[in-house]
């Protein structure tokens, strides 16, 4: 495939990948991947453990060495930019565990999420965030480490809204978190961040809850994209009906992510 | 009993001392992540430079000389983090080995110091100030100025670490590297600066030391880097507010010992407390891990 054939598949999306091979030690976990967020869209990336999507995400976000292909965010090509680089940019990124900063009090997990900003910004920011999350202005002061798993999941996201990010990058914000907790998370703090014009990638285990609030969803299996298409298509896929919802069979999980 | 109070009055100045060393040794472990045992070389190193600046001409004050020796402790321990430690780490290196790393830097700096100045002991050219007694304690005018500086560190340190913009992304890093550089703090900058920081505690406390001491030489401080490693392990690696509590109790207990036991085995206590904690507390009695 030539790079302008490829040029031409990103355009005008928020975030997007060409071929992107990311790994560790030169191994690459995720392989030839390619998927496009477009402004203001919810996507995401579902499939088995050690599929490779949580590498996908820290690869875009300069965590994990891409090996191969390239990352793009707003037209620009950003492979292996560094996270802080990618925060200044406007990417938002929840990773899946240590999201916060449990030493740190609630309030000061928030001023780190806005040390970019002029410090006569923070305390606005700040309140604008607990009008999201008016549950965390109760516990301002309680260190994040003492936080429940929800609470926790809130911080992260409060933390990351901070800077008003135009994309949000989320790594399984449901996570060890009780079912009815995951929905909350899923249908409202997933929204609430949509809400704000911002594009949302998001990984998930639970492949029907977030099918629910996808725009698109990229299926992965084996560090490569499987399927993709609109939620009512994977949905009428019989390979996806088989091996997300309710089929056993599973692909094989090569190494962990 | 008016020995016991002496040794109070010893311990706490012991403790003072101490508390600059291990508080800078803690929060240098918090953000690094590297359990630098040449710290009590550079300790010794800043002494010496402190020394030449003392020995400069009669009016040169050891209070003068000691701003000279925390800048040179403030940028050697720049030096070694950046191109020693820090490219071991990024290679991969696993903890244990950077402790080795550590200890051979310890050596190289204190035979570097001897082959310099060979093996015999050095003075400071100071006034000891007046005698001042008050609660049954007496303490020399210096013992006391020793006593505040550390007061004053201590004080300066929990006002930058908890309202500072600087010193809350110090504790960001420490706890969380990654998450960190997510923010978009740049950590590079801020390992650069915490090494400043307690590159310039190791220089005052080495220079504060020497003082108490009275004569040192390049090993003088090893036994006081043990002192150190028991105060921060009992505080919790890490956790700058457990080294200062951990400082009091070792430091006091260390000196106040000397009245019981013999004081050539003063440092015993210590080594023993050091022993019990890794055994029924491994990360400490304030048990985090990272700045709190």
């Amino acid at each position: 495939m030539s790079a302008e054939i490829a040029g031409a598949q990103v355009r005008g999306a928020a975030l997007a990948t060409e071929l992107l091979s990311a790994g560790y030690q030169g191994r690459p976990v995720v392989q030839e991947l390619s998927i496009r967020v477009d402004p203001g869209e919810v996507v995401s990336v579902v499939g088995p453990n050690g599929s490779g999507k949580s590498t996908l995400l820290k690869a875009l976000i300069g965590v994990v060495q891409v090996l191969g292909g390239r990352v793009l965010w707003e037209g620009r090509e950003v492979t292996n930019w560094s996270p802080d680089a990618a925060a200044r940019a406007g990417v938002g990124y929840v990773p899946q565990v240590d999201d916060v900063f449990a030493p740190l009090t609630v309030k000061e997990n928030l001023e780190m999420g806005g040390y970019l900003l002029p410090v006569r910004e923070v305390p606005g920011r700040i309140t604008h965030v607990l009008d999201v999350f008016p549950q965390l202005s109760r516990m301002l002061s309680r260190r994040a480490g003492r936080l429940s798993g929800g609470e926790r999941k809130m911080l992260a996201m409060g933390r990351v809204l901070m800077l008003q990010p135009r994309a949000f990058v989320l790594d399984e914000p449901t996570a060890n978190l009780a079912p009815a907790l995951a929905n909350m998370v899923l249908e409202d703090h997933i929204r609430q961040l949509s809400a704000t014009g911002a594009s949302v990638l998001i990984v998930e285990q639970r492949a029907r809850a977030v099918l629910a609030i996808s725009d698109r969803t990229y299926v992965m299996a084996g560090g490569r994209c499987q399927l993709e298409g609109t939620p009512a298509e994977l949905i009428a896929s019989p390979d996806f009906a088989e091996t997300f919802l309710g089929g056993a069979r599973r692909p094989a999980a090569p190494t962990g992510d | 009993m008016s020995l016991f109070l002496a040794s109070v009055g010893f311990g706490l100045v012991t403790a003072s001392v101490l508390a600059i060393a291990a508080v800078g040794f803690s929060v240098q472990f918090g953000v690094t992540d590297v359990i630098n045992l040449a710290y009590g070389s550079v300790m010794i190193a800043s002494a010496y430079v402190a020394y030449f600046v003392n020995q400069l001409g009669p009016g040169v004050s050891i209070w003068l000389a000691m701003l000279v020796a925390a800048v040179l402790g403030a940028l050697l321990s720049l030096v070694i983090n950046k191109y020693v430690y820090a490219p071991f780490q990024r290679r991969g290196m696993a903890p244990i080995g950077i402790v080795i790393v550590s200890l051979g830097m310890l050596l190289i700096i204190e035979y570097t110091i001897q082959a310099v100045q060979g093996t015999g002991n050095l003075s400071y050219t100071m006034s000891q100030g007046p005698t001042l007694t008050f609660a049954g304690l007496i303490l020399s005018g210096v013992q006391l100025a020793i006593i505040g500086l550390s007061v004053v560190f201590m004080v300066g340190l929990h006002l930058l670490l908890r309202y500072t913009r600087f010193g809350k992304a110090m504790r960001a890093t420490a706890a969380d590297r990654t998450l960190a550089r997510n923010c978009g703090i740049r950590t590079d900058r801020v390992v650069t600066l915490a090494c400043l920081l307690t590159g310039a505690l190791c220089g005052i406390s080495g220079t504060t030391f020497a003082i108490n001491l009275g004569s040192f030489g390049a090993t003088s401080a090893d036994l006081f880097l043990v002192m150190i490693l028991a105060a921060v392990f009992l505080g919790g690696p890490g956790q700058p507010y457990g080294a200062m509590l951990g400082a009091l109790v070792i430091g006091v207990i260390t000196e106040v010992s000397a009245v019981f036991i013999t004081a050539d085995y003063k440092y015993v206590p210590a080594f023993v407390i050091l022993l019990v904690i890794l055994a029924v507390r491994p990360r400490g009695i304030f048990n985090a891990g990272a700045i709190g």
